[in-house]
């Protein structure tokens, strides 16, 4: 076969490849939301994986993560006001340093926060229980590992991510009172109108759908790529890799078509 | 008693009895619930039983068994008895037709297992009324003549 041949079919491999690989995602995707809004699809095994889930991604973490996140606001909020007042800019301060922290910075952090902790985790362990037979063995069982496993998964993963940007969120907006007001209540009039002024129904409808988009990705690709691993120990490694580095370039479009749709 | 001469016949047996819930070295218990768990799923997700209803009909069982002890542990604490004992409840608490233990020297390597198995599903009688083991034919000097 001639080289220039030989390239393309291999291109065109690869490529028939991916295609394949974000199709099964994009499949496994929607049969999970399916099932997320099919009310028989729930009993006591399902609500004990949510519970769970929620637990370890959100409950466990949450003082570190609230701790975490109110130092880097409040810093980063810090900077914002006291460049704006270098600059006699100190009316943006509060808008710059809102927009900024509570509708870019934090959703990405808690996404990429979770990502690291959670999604490796479920990466990992799905791609164990795939290897290890777990899941032929739960089907063996007359349980279906889709609806018992994965499915809860996915949902507590999304209320996780969201329940916890919207916290760092709320947070944050308190910390953004305090630095640019200080601590007394008479500037919550004109507080309460810039936030008004940010949160507009486009805004507010861009960061929830952000959110939950986060959390769906922070657990179906990882899921994904774990049930992707062949059948030997030590492709583990590879397909939790795998799953994190596709993770992560899907949070990176998803943040970057949130930017689009809100500053273009 | 079901004797197979290779691989390729167990798997052909196997195959032929699909009603069949499976104890088998290759069908592991979740590595990540304990054994209490691993057979009280199976009644919560089927039957849509609460926690506590389906723990207490594993508990009952494991009872049967005496084997209470390990109820709160996870798999690789287990010794390959407890193992064996998880994973046949696992399939016992299902009801099915057929209980089928597949190659019960890969279970119990470290037991004389003829003499285990028999006391074992004696004291489960009544809960499997048709389960049967399928070992390879040079082992079965190893059972009691019957």
């Amino acid at each position: 076969m001639a080289i220039p041949q030989r390239f393309l079919t291999r291109v065109g491999g690869g490529a028939l490849g991916w295609l394949q690989a974000w199709g099964r995602l994009l499949a496994f995707g929607a049969r999970a939301l399916v099932q997320t809004f099919t009310p028989a699809a729930y009993n006591s095994a399902t609500r004990s994986v949510v519970l769970k889930q929620i637990y370890f991604t959100a409950w466990q973490i949450l003082p570190g993560f609230l701790l975490f996140a109110a130092l880097l606001s409040y810093v980063i909020i810090q900077i914002v006001v006291t460049t704006a007042r270098a600059y006699g800019l100190s009316d943006f301060a509060l808008e710059v340093s809102v927009r900024v922290v509570v509708l870019e910075t934090l959703p990405l952090l808690t996404v990429l926060f979770i990502a690291l902790r959670s999604g490796a985790a479920i990466n990992t362990e799905v791609a164990l229980m795939n290897i290890n037979n777990e899941i032929r063995a739960l089907e063996d069982a007359g349980v279906d590992p889709m609806r018992f496993e994965f499915t809860p998964r996915v949902i507590g993963g999304a209320i996780s991510v969201y329940a916890l940007t919207l916290l760092s969120c709320i947070l944050a907006l308190v910390l953004a009172y305090v630095a640019v007001y200080g601590f007394q209540l008479w500037s919550v009039g004109d507080f309460s109108r810039v936030i008004a002024k940010i949160f507009t129904p486009t805004a507010f409808l861009t960061l929830t759908l952000k959110s939950l988009l986060f959390g769906l990705a922070v657990t179906l690709i990882p899921i994904r790529a774990g049930l992707e691993a062949p059948r030997m120990l030590f492709f583990a490694p590879i397909a939790v890799l795998r799953g994190m580095v596709r993770l992560f370039f899907v949070i990176m479009f998803i943040e970057v078509a949130s930017l689009a749709l809100v500053y273009m | 008693m079901i004797w197979v001469a290779d691989a390729a016949e167990r798997r052909a047996l196997i195959d032929s009895l699909p009603e069949a819930a499976l104890v088998a070295d290759d069908l592991p218990l979740r590595a990540n619930l304990s054994v209490l768990e691993n057979i009280a799923i199976v009644p919560q997700y089927r039957q849509n039983l609460s926690y506590q209803d389906a723990a207490d009909q594993a508990w009952a069982l494991l009872a049967r068994l005496g084997q209470t002890d390990c109820a709160l542990k996870r798999d690789p604490a287990l010794t390959c008895v407890e193992r064996f004992v998880a994973k046949l409840l696992r399939a016992v608490i299902l009801q099915p037709p057929i209980i089928l233990i597949d190659r019960p020297a890969l279970l119990l390597p470290d037991i004389h297992y003829p003499p285990f198995l028999e006391t074992t599903l004696q004291a489960l009688a009544g809960d499997c009324e048709d389960c049967r083991i399928l070992d390879y034919a040079w082992n079965a000097p190893l059972y009691a003549p019957r």
